[in-house]
């Protein structure tokens, strides 16, 4: 769930802002070397960030009856690193934003720090950490999605609770995580298995994309 | 189509006027009802931008009113939870079940919340419904934000709505055959729209750079400022 325009205090929108900016710069400079070694890839980047766009709009068929979507962070994190899914992320969200009036303006260092940052890097240290384990890529990416969908959550609930602190912090915590639990981890669940859909079909299909790119496991490589 | 308010700002009557003036215009409206947190400059802010919303922009009542539908759900859901389960003041009101209540911080931070982001939604489609894409890229784009970033993101805005169509024909494909009649045929069907999409995008991308390549792209894409008839 994105963090609403105009629901975050001031103060904290500006905070979410300086921290996304920085890791979102860094990202952009990694970008910057990428496009520059193969001019080639610039295309592949924006498909893909369109890819996570149109993955979004897809609803996901939920147990809960929540209508909710996959978004496809687990996979982008797996194909092509944290801080490059970091970039595309922000586009995205601006263009949920301005679009689909998912999300805000000012809600969007907050966004793109809990979908942006904080999803796609647990789930890539998830996936290079169970690859290096020689767990198969297909176990790894399910995992990957599922606990960086997860953690997402996590991170929102944090977010909340840092700006509603009432009555403490814990509490917000907690009842935020109960609220989120609720609904997420089924979704959480639903998200790891179409991305591991997605992923067997891409190993069918393009094993060679998948070793360029770096994101076979090294025993299947 | 999902893309209403893209048709929308693409079709009104602000679509033409200075982009700077509309963003600068949102962005110090949002700072301006965030930092002020005051109740009733949420719902001056929540008439003005409704008026030249639907007045000076003319717009479709419908249009904006479904643009405002989906957050304002969202909103009420999470503005309850706000009021039952926060706060530690004193109990101004017992609900009687499970001993939940509602006390007066709470509420306070409830209704504050609630107004805030009646204040801001009207502010972001004053941006969202009046402006094209393009021309806030290309604002950003004067504003220093690295090019590189912009022409992803052009590129990116480009290619969704050719994926839009084809996501369209496959879904209505699946579904002629039943491909959402169960749970399990469901997750079936989206993964194998999912990577099929996937799949196409990455041939897209070899077309779009060959096509970016034969006609001299070379990391720019000069956009043509027509002179202001005065």
């Amino acid at each position: 769930m994105h963090v609403m325009e105009g629901y975050l205090p001031f103060m904290w929108c500006i905070i979410w802002f300086v921290i996304s900016f920085i890791i979102v710069a860094f990202g952009v400079y990694q970008i910057k070397k990428i496009v520059d070694e193969t001019p080639e890839s610039k295309a592949l980047l924006a498909v893909s960030g369109a890819f996570m766009f149109v993955l979004s709009s897809l609803k996901l068929p939920s147990v809960t009856g929540s209508c909710s979507h996959p978004c496809g962070n687990g996979l982008g994190a797996a194909l092509f690193g944290p801080a490059v899914t970091a970039v595309l992320a922000t586009i995205v969200l601006l263009f949920q934003a301005i679009l689909l009036a998912h999300g805000g303006l000012t809600t969007l260092g907050a966004n793109i720090f809990s979908m942006g940052i904080v999803g796609p890097f647990i789930a890539w240290i998830v996936y290079k950490g169970l690859t290096k384990a020689n767990v198969s890529s297909t176990i790894a990416i399910f995992f990957a999605a599922f606990l960086g969908d997860l953690l997402t959550y996590v991170a929102t609930s944090f977010q909340l609770a840092l700006a509603f602190p009432a009555p403490s912090f814990a509490t917000a915590l907690t009842n935020f995580l109960t609220i989120f639990a609720v609904t997420q981890i089924p979704l959480a669940i639903g998200e790891g298995i179409l991305t591991v859909i997605i992923w067997d079909r891409l190993k069918e299909y393009k094993p060679k994309l998948l070793d360029k790119l770096g994101a076979l496991a090294p025993n299947e490589a | 189509m999902k893309f209403d308010m893209d048709y929308i700002a693409h079709n009104n009557a602000l679509t033409e006027s200075n982009p700077y003036v509309k963003l600068f215009l949102t962005i110090i409206l949002l700072a301006l009802t965030l930092i002020l947190d005051n109740l009733y400059f949420d719902v001056i802010i929540f008439v003005v931008m409704s008026v030249v919303i639907l007045g000076v922009a003319k717009i479709n009542y419908r249009s904006y009113l479904k643009f405002l539908s989906i957050p304002m759900a969202f909103l009420v859901i999470t503005c309850i939870f706000l009021v039952f389960f926060f706060g530690k003041g004193e109990v101004i009101y017992e609900t009687g079940i499970f001993g939940i209540v509602v006390r007066s911080d709470s509420l306070h931070y409830a209704i504050y919340t609630f107004m805030r982001v009646i204040g801001c939604l009207p502010c972001l489609g004053f941006l969202a419904l009046t402006t094209p894409i393009a021309n806030i890229l290309h604002c950003l784009e004067s504003l220093k934000v690295p090019k590189i970033l912009i022409e992803i993101a052009l590129l990116m805005y480009n290619t969704i709505f050719i994926f839009l169509n084809e996501i369209d024909t496959m879904k209505k494909a699946q579904e002629t055959r039943l491909g959402y009649h169960s749970y399990m045929s469901s997750f079936k069907s989206l993964g194998a729209l999912a990577s099929t999409i996937f799949l196409r995008s990455l041939d897209k991308s070899e077309t779009l750079q060959n096509s970016l390549d034969s006609r001299g792209y070379s990391g720019e894409l000069p956009v043509y400022v027509p002179k202001k008839e005065s």
